[in-house]
């Protein structure tokens, strides 16, 4: 389907304001309207590894670090690493009755670098788990976040002191009959609790030297070996360690991937939900504008003259199970509505409360940015509205003539077969646009939405809603004038 | 289940230092980035890869950076911003427009929680356990050094020059197309990795001796680079050796590496100096570049017989070395800062941000007032 919505001629402009394509889009049908990536809120539905298809829940993965506990990447080029056997002749061959030791190294079959080539042991067949690599400076780090969390809790506890010190009254009843937590511990001879944290440490602030270890007199004399020295890409996968050698490289744990779900920024409802397994591919929610949303295609248009009337000819499709009804309006129809929506808001007065959060929210929504497309051309406005027939897939297959039974224009609808109708409009580039350049041409588009959420009991009939939305065409460039 | 997750684990914050190069990320107690990866993004409509600090105007910049960050929660963190405090290690001297941007993007497009905002020269010592040191961090765009004593930055006394990566690989490349006809125009990621494999920083005399007329010395081996499959590039020893010479030759203005620690130290008051020339620390993935320290050390030395200098009394230098590599060391300090308490009542959260509009700044007027208590 690429080859048919990928080059962005037709675009669909979305609520936040950016043009997309019909295949980039959402269409949140709780509050009606076009999302894009940009403007739903991205969330982490569920972990995985890309190569094993393990599933983890997030605390898990949290505590591996993010990396599949199973799955090794290559340090030189980041591929997948595979498991390779090998036999390795018994201890002391004159046994007879020693068998020889089956061993598993790992391999990378891109290239053809193995554990065995940085002195990496061999593992034996069923033992899992391959040495990791630590850091060298594990103890002293921990000791210095212990004593910044010490030094924190101090200021805290010193700060709760001097306030406790300020304040008249007691609040507490325990405090106020003199029986505290402490005095009862004391009570009944038990030793004083103490805050373990509180308690002072001994950490030895670093010393600095007046030697530098950084000796430069082995690189003046060999010749280096590039294969032998590893790159930027190569130290910066083991971040923690980041060798300069190629034979202190180490087999990397595989990152996790995730899932996301996502959500309208304005109602909160999820418009594409994939579901929890890793093999499936499906969505439990999915709703891309592709579903719902006429789909529109350039057929053909004629070469782009100023000041000539020039034949387009677009593709009108109806991709729902419901019949709808398509109108063209011009380009500033819906700018005029907006802003008679936003008179509307900005009148009432300006008053100090703290904004509700609802409202916070949106703000990213309710402020779209700037349309950044030339209109370049006028287009003719039809003044009917064709009605399109309901998505029916075993007339696709339906070569026999079919008869609808529609009051068309003549004029403005030239063919039409199922869901599908392929209207004539009119477009005529304006004045000032120069030889070369590429013309858009932009409209309208309303149609008749039926709303299929399951609505309350006494309204059984399904909804309809007039939506709006402009589109941006892109028909070419111009070839000339009149 | 979200619920349970405070209860069965330590509350997990991401810690993330956006350089002009590369963007270190991970979580607060963790002793190592999770990943550091080049801060660009690629750009779909004219199909290149975009440096996040090449950024034309505000506008542009929140798009790259709302691309960026997507990237960095759902490629790398691996868990939903919205909600949650994130934490930022930035530079004192980032550029406002940079900060306001990056915090709208955080607050308005991912919804944070909170920002913890920590200056990368102040934290960088948080690995160290100290609290006066002179903070030279040699990065991308620019060299930049500030004093911090008594855990306070002096940011009056700063230096920054725009002595750092970026004018290294430029400086490789015009002596690479002055020795390798026709090779004009070689990608940024190739230079650095030239630089990388390649180059070192000599010793101050060898480098003395290059400058003579006839040169005496021994170059280093010359290194036959692979370049693009099919030919390959000559580096010559004497390249190898003298790209990171612009580091500690003095400009027009008598300005290099060296001068800006000395002058940083003579900018602060008289009993602090010997203290700060004997604590320095060198952060910046520039600076492990092999033999780096070890020349900056020698350049001091001479640079304190300069009359200049004279009136610095200062014997020694003396260097710490971090229990990091130079590249993350200012990350490691937001991890361990953020992993106290302090995450919980120094961040700006969203409520402050958005009734506020904008985020507290040490260069403002309103957040230096001094309060009457």
């Amino acid at each position: 389907m690429a080859y048919i919505v990928e080059p962005d001629v037709v675009r669909y402009a979305c609520m936040c304001g950016l043009l997309k394509p019909i295949s980039r889009l959402y269409f949140c049908r709780h509050c009606l309207h076009l999302r894009c990536g940009f403007c739903v809120c991205h969330e982490v539905d569920s972990l995985f590894c890309g190569k094993c298809l393990e599933n983890l829940p997030s605390t898990e993965a949290k505590l591996k670090k993010n990396k599949c506990s199973n799955c090794l990447e290559c340090p030189s080029c980041h591929q997948q690493l595979s498991s390779k056997a090998a036999t390795v002749a018994p201890k002391n061959p004159e046994d007879p009755k020693a068998t020889p030791k089956k061993v598993i190294y790992l391999c990378c079959l891109n290239c053809r670098w193995t554990t065995r080539d940085v002195g990496i042991p061999d593992q034996e067949v069923g033992k899992s788990g391959w040495p990791e690599h630590e850091n060298v400076h594990t103890n002293r780090l921990n000791a210095i976040m212990n004593h910044y969390k010490k030094l924190v809790l101090k200021e805290k506890q010193q700060q709760m002191d001097k306030d406790k010190k300020q304040r008249k009254y007691t609040t507490s009843l325990a405090e106020r009959t003199g029986v505290t937590a402490s005095i009862l511990r004391k009570r009944l001879g038990m030793t004083e609790l103490k805050n373990p944290l509180l308690e002072a440490d001994d950490l030895k602030p670093a010393v600095a030297s007046k030697e530098i270890v950084d000796s430069i007199e082995h690189l003046l004399t060999t010749p280096i070996k590039l294969n032998d020295i590893t790159t930027i890409d190569q130290r910066l996968k083991l971040p923690d360690w980041q060798p300069t050698a190629v034979d202190k490289l180490y087999p990397v744990h595989k990152q996790l991937s995730v899932k996301r779900s996502l959500r309208c920024r304005s109602c909160e409802h999820n418009v594409s939900k994939p579901e929890y397994s890793p093999n499936s591919i499906k969505f439990k929610i999915q709703l891309f504008a592709y579903y719902h949303i006429p789909e529109i295609r350039i057929v053909t248009v004629e070469p782009l003259r100023i000041g000539k009337q020039c034949e387009l000819l677009i593709k009108l499709i109806n991709p729902t199970q419901h019949q709808t009804t398509i109108t063209i309006l011009p380009l500033e129809h819906l700018d005029a509505i907006q802003q008679e929506d936003t008179k509307v808001i900005e009148d009432p007065p300006e008053t100090k409360e703290p904004l509700s959060f609802q409202l916070l929210q949106s703000s990213l929504t309710s402020h779209p940015r700037q349309i950044n497309a030339k209109v370049g051309t006028d287009v003719s406005i039809p003044t009917s509205s064709i009605i399109l027939p309901a998505r029916d897939d075993a007339a696709e297959y339906d070569d026999t003539g079919e008869t609808q039974n529609f009051q068309d224009d003549p004029k403005l609808v030239v063919f039409r077969k199922s869901n599908k109708a392929v209207i004539k409009l009119l477009v005529a580039p304006m004045e000032n646009l120069e030889l070369g350049e590429e013309v858009i041409a932009g409209f309208t588009m309303q149609h008749v939405y039926t709303s299929t959420i399951a609505t309350t009991t006494e309204n059984k009939e399904p909804q309809k809603f007039d939506h709006k939305m402009k589109i941006y065409l892109t028909l070419g460039t111009l070839v000339g004038s009149q | 289940m979200p619920i349970y997750e405070g209860i069965t684990t330590e509350k997990l914050h991401v810690v993330i230092d956006i350089g002009s190069a590369y963007t270190k990320l991970g979580f607060s107690g963790e002793h190592a980035p999770r990943c550091i990866i080049r801060t660009e993004v690629f750009c779909k409509k004219t199909h290149k890869v975009r440096k996040i600090y090449d950024y034309e105007d505000k506008y542009d910049l929140y798009d790259l950076l709302v691309d960026f960050i997507h990237i960095l929660y759902f490629k790398y963190a691996l868990i939903s911003p919205k909600d949650k405090p994130v934490v930022i290690v930035e530079s004192l001297l980032s550029p406002t427009q940079f900060r306001d941007v990056l915090a709208k993007v955080f607050f308005k497009h991912y919804e944070v929680s909170s920002i913890y905002l920590l200056p990368s020269h102040l934290v960088s010592l948080a690995g160290l356990g100290i609290e006066t040191a002179l903070v030279v961090d040699v990065g991308y765009k620019e060299a930049t050094v500030i004093p911090i004593c008594f855990g306070l930055p002096f940011v009056h006394s700063w230096q920054a020059l725009p002595l750092a990566s970026q004018s290294i690989h430029s400086n490789i490349k015009t002596l690479l197309a002055s020795e390798n006809m026709g090779m004009v125009d070689i990608n940024e990621n190739v230079l650095e990795d030239i630089k990388v494999r390649c180059c070192f920083v000599t010793t101050k005399t060898r480098a003395q001796s290059w400058n003579e007329t006839k040169p005496t010395i021994t170059p280093c081996p010359d290194v036959e680079y692979p370049y693009n499959g099919k030919s390959s590039l000559k580096i010559s020893g004497k390249l190898r050796e003298t790209v990171y010479e612009l580091l500690y030759v003095e400009d027009n203005d008598h300005q290099c590496l060296s001068t800006m620690i000395l002058d940083a130290i003579l900018n602060v008051n008289l009993d602090l100096r010997k203290i700060l020339a004997e604590n320095i620390l060198v952060i910046g993935g520039t600076a492990m570049a092999p033999g780096f320290k070890s020349r900056l050390k020698e350049e001091l030395y001479k640079q304190l017989k300069c009359t200049a200098y004279e009136k610095l009394k200062v014997n020694d230098f003396k260097f710490h070395s971090s229990p990091s590599l130079d590249n993350y060391t200012a990350w490691l300090g937001g991890a361990i800062y953020s992993h106290t308490e302090l995450i919980q009542f120094k961040s700006i959260s969203r409520e402050d941000y958005l009734r506020e509009n904008r985020i507290p700044d040490w260069i403002n007027l309103k957040d230096n007032q001094i309060s009457l208590l």
